[in-house]
């Protein structure tokens, strides 16, 4: 036991900050964890989704027919939130088409498709042990082509964000080496064997990030793991964190909480650059990618579950089908009831089995009713409060599971449920049954329709209120024209008034012209008379 | 392999509400077995006879509301309730008032509010009440074989003799002659232990350990404190295996005893009464750990609970000191639910990643 006493009494090691909440859940990662991690030949055929994170579609290089070489690549990005791919191993491009993808629901994505030759022949690498030598930018560059991405669940699948990558505000470069999760042990093994590389790859992604510090924070439990990374740590910059072991404690928020002490502020995951979180893959990628030149074209994947005659760890090349993986394990197709991608408490039951693995999938679980049971019948929440207690977020899944039952929205925004990482842990423990993820997921839904209907119903809200504000000026317009018609009127009948004044006068200025005209008219027709007669001037 | 429409997580633990009423069950075991020791089976008989009627009652309800009995009932919470009302309701209560008040419990107070989990109030506590208001004088009465009638010698409890008047008790019906149970009421009741002036004197329990009977014969009167005992072994056991918190036993024990801590005067002894009667001579204990406990009707913060706990324990006290009622662990607790709602609102805790109230509202004087 003198292994232990020195996880304790050494000065190498912190021992971690706590974090709020978690679960102790059996872990069946001893199953996997017997065996090395193995290289499982070549598929026939290997499956690339080109779907960018944004939606897009990467750019084919290739054309269907023509020949790749390993590591040749084949698809570049088109935009920022795109990751280019490399053929994974030599052989004939097939065909480029719809296929499924590894989800709960039949969602097909365009795919390129390897005829692999078998050979398995390597175009030419550019190995660079000296990568010191190389500029900070070009560093991520050699990165980024290679195809190193990040590996978690951030917005921007560059394992260096651009804006990371212009201005260096990192101070701290964390590699999340928590596998929290039940059944997955593809990091764990990943340390065992390969620390050395894995330490090199933190020192490369440090120098690209442009890290004052990096840690490796690692659980507990992982003791061989431990003792790998402390052999390859000497002499070197690199903490170690020893973090409790419980579940979720790989969730980016734990685990920042867990190396600095401080809580992450609620919605500030992704603007605050000074704290950059990878994964163990992602620095044993940044590893082979710059120190061996190689693409990004393989990861390693736990295969686990009651029907596998064997649990391993495979490094297992990005493209190749599920159940060909399952059937290396001697998978009992018989008992296996269901294919689960990922751990135990995220991990996604497959809509359908015959899906290829993607760059992230760590785990495959072949399920049956031996260790997952068909959920019992759901009761009624006597809010005991245990999902309180074990919640990472602090939450209160007793008083959203109520709110989300009556749709109120307003205090299920009162209660931050916008912060539910939807981990799990609450509804492993409840002891009715609830499925209080799916309540969740569902209640966050609705909130984004509502707030897209508000925002839908603002626009229109402002339609209406610019047509009831015509209609209002209209009216004083109409208001006011009125007003000064009859002020017109007004002043019309006012000047009637004067002139009724001044008519007399006129009156009898005209009735004056017309007794002159008609004078005048009489003396005219007299004197016309006069002439008529002839009658001259007597 | 069929398509799969279930959601993660896919791993859930062992833990259900069936296992955990049953360990509430079995926790109050103790309290139980020591009580038939001193008062008789009818404490025994008033579980039966509240079982009983709770099983039919939750039964008919549930499938009125269209819910499978046979997956709803096995929660158990039904159970629970009819044990609790029943170590409530006074040994020798008649069995038509025990099915009346678990009537009101289970079709008013638990069903009528839409069932486990949506009912405000205790239902337990609501049956009792709705008999202490009505027939007060029975609630307040223990009818306990300490004579046998026909010698009037002292006899156990537990003997035939013991066992015939309980059974007479709880089902008057049973007795044939008139003139025996109007000898019965007669002869064997016992007023509740708060208005006996023994249980005042902080020393009754160590003067009746030097006296030279032993615990197991003590009578009823003093039987109480072990009793009481019991019933805090079974709750602390209930606290170790996490089936209840510590927030709100603790909250409403330490208020009980910092407030008769507070009253007490020894010349004025017998009218406010020791910390140690208030803990060990009366229903505390049994309410803080396992009534008041409840978490469908309790706050379900952590700070909501302390509150919750002392709301609790001073009316608790004051009722008791102040009011009209022997005990009022019932009230207090229909007292505490009402609270439960309003503290559950406002004693949120901070949730992860934001700022507390404190420096939300220091921020706000600032700017």
């Amino acid at each position: 036991m003198s292994f232990l006493a020195g996880l304790f009494w050494d000065k190498s090691s912190t021992k971690a900050h706590k974090t709020p909440g978690g679960i102790k859940p059996a872990d069946f990662k001893d199953h996997s964890l017997r065996s090395q991690i193995m290289t499982p030949p070549v598929p026939k055929e290997l499956w690339l989704s080109l779907r960018q994170k944004d939606g897009n579609n990467l750019e084919t290089l290739v054309a269907v027919g023509d020949k790749v070489l390993k590591h040749q690549l084949i698809a570049a990005a088109t935009t920022p939130f795109g990751v280019p791919i490399h053929a994974p191993t030599s052989g004939q491009i097939k065909e480029i088409a719809a296929k499924l993808v590894v989800n709960a629901f039949e969602e097909r994505q365009l795919h390129i498709v390897i005829a692999a030759d078998g050979l398995d022949n390597s175009q030419q690498l550019h190995p660079l042990e000296m990568y010191q030598s190389i500029s900070k930018i070009q560093l991520i560059a050699k990165l980024h082509d290679l195809g190193v991405g990040e590996l978690g669940g951030a917005d921007s699948p560059k394992v260096i964000k651009p804006d990371i990558a212009n201005q260096s505000q990192t101070e701290l470069l964390i590699i999340n080496a928590c596998e929290c999760e039940p059944f997955i042990s593809a990091d764990e093994a990943l340390i065992r064997e390969k620390a050395e590389q894995v330490v090199i790859g933190v020192e490369i992604l440090q120098r690209a990030s442009g890290a004052n510090n990096s840690v490796i924070a690692i659980e507990t439990r992982m003791l061989d793991s431990i003792q790998a990374l402390k052999a390859a740590l000497e002499n070197r910059n690199i903490k170690l964190v020893l973090v409790q072991t419980k579940y979720p404690a790989g969730d980016k928020n734990q685990i920042i909480q867990a190396v600095t002490g401080k809580e992450v502020p609620s919605g500030d995951l992704q603007k605050d650059n000074s704290i950059l979180v990878h994964n163990v893959g992602t620095a044993y990628a940044a590893y082979n990618a710059v120190i061996k030149g190689q693409a990004y074209i393989s990861r390693i994947t736990t295969l686990a579950g009651k029907p596998l005659k064997t649990a391993k760890n495979f490094e297992a090349l990005i493209g190749t089908p599920v159940p060909f993986l399952l059937e290396l394990c001697g998978n009992d197709t018989l008992k296996q009831e269901s294919t689960i991608v990922g751990g135990s408490l995220m991990g996604i039951t497959l809509f359908e089995e015959n899906v290829p693995i993607t760059r992230k999938t760590n785990c495959i679980i072949a399920a049956c009713s031996d260790w997952f049971p068909e959920p019992p019948a759901e009761l009624a929440c006597i809010r005991c409060g245990d999902c309180a207690d074990v919640c990472p977020a602090k939450l209160l899944p007793q008083q959203l599971y109520a709110f989300s039952r009556s749709q109120d929205l307003e205090n299920l925004e009162d209660q931050n449920l916008i912060d539910c990482i939807e981990c799990g842990a609450c509804s492993y423990v409840c002891p009715s049954n609830i499925p209080l993820v799916q309540y969740f997921r569902a209640s966050k839904a609705t909130q984004q329709d509502h707030l897209k209907q508000s925002e839908l119903s603002g626009h229109w809200k402002e339609r209406y209120q610019f047509h009831q504000s015509r209609l209002i000026k209209d009216k004083e317009e109409s208001k006011t024209r009125k007003a000064r018609v009859t002020k017109s009127r007004a002043a019309n009948s006012e000047s009637m008034d004067f002139s009724r004044s001044t008519a007399k006068t006129d009156i009898a200025a005209a009735v004056n012209r017309v007794k002159k005209r008609k004078i005048e008219a009489a003396l005219k027709k007299a004197k016309e008379a006069k002439n008529e007669r002839g009658e001259g001037p007597i | 392999m069929k398509p799969s429409t279930i959601s993660s997580p896919r791993q859930t633990n062992s833990k259900s509400v069936s296992n955990l009423m049953t360990t509430v069950l079995i926790c109050l075991c103790p309290g139980i077995v020591s009580s038939c020791w001193f008062f008789g089976i009818g404490i025994l008989l008033n579980i039966l006879i509240a079982t009983i009627a709770a099983l039919v009652f939750e039964a008919v309800c549930l499938a009125c509301r269209g819910k499978d009995p046979k997956v709803q009932m096995t929660d158990l919470s039904a159970v629970v309730t009819a044990v609790l009302f029943a170590l409530t309701v006074p040994v020798g209560t008649p069995w038509t008032f025990i099915v009346a008040g678990i009537a009101f419990a289970i079709l008013i107070s638990k069903h009528a509010y839409g069932g486990l989990g949506q009912n405000l109030f205790n239902p337990a506590m609501t049956g009792y009440l709705f008999l202490l208001l009505s027939f007060p004088l029975a609630m307040t009465t223990w009818h306990i074989p300490l004579n046998d009638l026909t010698s009037g010698m002292p006899i156990s409890p537990l003997s035939m003799e013991g066992v015939r008047q309980s059974l007479l008790a709880s089902f008057p019906f049973m007795a044939f002659d008139s003139n025996m149970s109007k000898e019965l009421i007669d002869g064997m009741t016992v007023a509740t232990p708060l208005t006996l002036t023994e249980m005042a004197s902080p020393n009754a329990f160590a003067a009746a350990l030097s006296s030279d009977a032993s615990i197991w014969s003590r009578d009823a009167r003093t039987g109480w404190e072990i009793v009481n005992m019991a019933y805090l072994l079974g709750g602390l056991t209930l606290l170790g295996l996490k089936v209840i918190r510590w927030h709100i036993p603790l909250a409403i024990i330490g208020t009980v005893t910092l407030l008769s801590f507070a009253f007490y005067s020894p010349g004025s002894a017998t009218i406010t009464g020791t910390p140690y009667m208030h803990l060990f001579g009366s229903a505390t204990i049994l309410g803080a750990f396992f009534i008041a406990t409840d978490p469908v009707s309790a706050a379900t913060t952590t700070s909501g609970r302390l509150i919750y706990g002392v709301i609790i324990g001073i009316s608790l006290y004051s009722i008791r000191v102040w009011g009209s009622y022997p005990d009022a662990v019932a009230i207090a607790v229909i007292f505490g639910n009402f609270w439960a709602p309003m503290l559950d609102h406002f004693f949120k805790p901070r949730s992860y990643g934001h700022k507390s109230k404190i420096s939300q509202l220091i921020q706000g004087l600032k700017s």
